[in-house]
């Protein structure tokens, strides 16, 4: 079975939480094992809104996760960035990893956004899914679900 | 064996030069304050820590000291820039983890 890392970091934009369910439930539907790495804040998140881990199975701290990491590990990297400290953690999961990437990228501020785009863009070969957002999460999965397909169709994932 | 992270909540023999900062902003004060620098891959271990960051990453080595400077990440906390005293043979193992050149 085809592995996949949801990489989760810090839960303050109300987004994230919601994304990363329907991200697993997607991949899911895709025949991924899917694993997430997250803070313990963002795992908690987790554990609240799905009690009986109906999407969310396999969870592991982001920091253990890393320690242990090594390129094969997983086939497929999902990672959401809305902090410059998200960057660096996609970038370095990536460059273990080198396994097909998809950046979810979720910044209020244009220009903050624009900047995560440039630096994820000129570090890696990810597929960036982007949008303006924080409490709405709509852009983003409409955009995620475009990517999703293309990289499907595509053969990639 | 030796733990980062128990390390700098245990002991007091670090210094901090920038805290709660971007990546980028870190590369600059390594940079700026290190005598002497190399450049190493996103996730390289030093001291068993992956180092997290937009390669190449800059370590700095202060040989007189005795000690390196990196970045340390951290997701809520954004990135610090930590001096940390370390044994002559470890200042030979990061050297080796260098990508650019001599």
């Amino acid at each position: 079975m085809k592995k996949a890392l949801v990489l989760l970091g810090c839960p303050e934009s109300p987004s994230q939480t919601p994304m990363a369910v329907y991200v697993t439930y997607k991949l899911k539907e895709m025949g991924y094992d899917v694993t997430t790495a997250s803070t313990p804040s963002a795992m908690k998140l987790l554990e609240v809104g799905d009690p009986e881990g109906h999407y969310i199975e396999n969870k592991i701290d982001i920091d253990s996760c890393i320690d242990k990491l090594d390129k094969g590990s997983f086939d497929l990297l999902i990672g959401f960035i809305h902090k410059d400290a998200a960057v660096s953690y996609f970038v370095t999961f990536n460059s273990i990893l080198d396994a097909t990437s998809i950046a979810i990228i979720f910044e209020k501020d244009a220009e903050k956004l624009e900047d995560f785009q440039n630096m994820v863009s000129e570090s890696t070969n990810a597929t960036i899914v982007s949008a303006r957002a924080f409490h709405n999460p709509t852009p983003l999965r409409v955009r995620f679900d475009k990517a999703l397909k293309k990289l499907n169709e595509s053969g990639e994932i | 064996m030796f733990c980062l992270e128990t390390y700098l909540q245990e002991s007091d023999d670090y210094k901090i030069l920038i805290s709660r900062a971007g990546f980028k902003d870190c590369t600059k004060v390594i940079e700026e304050n290190a005598p002497e620098i190399i450049y190493v891959n996103a996730g390289e271990k030093i001291l068993g820590a992956r180092i997290i960051g937009i390669p190449p990453i800059p370590v700095g080595i202060n040989e007189e000291e005795g000690t390196i400077l990196f970045p340390y990440t951290k997701p809520c906390h954004g990135t610090a820039v930590v001096e940390i005293p370390i044994p002559q043979e470890e200042i030979d193992k990061v050297r080796e983890l260098n990508i650019k050149g001599c």
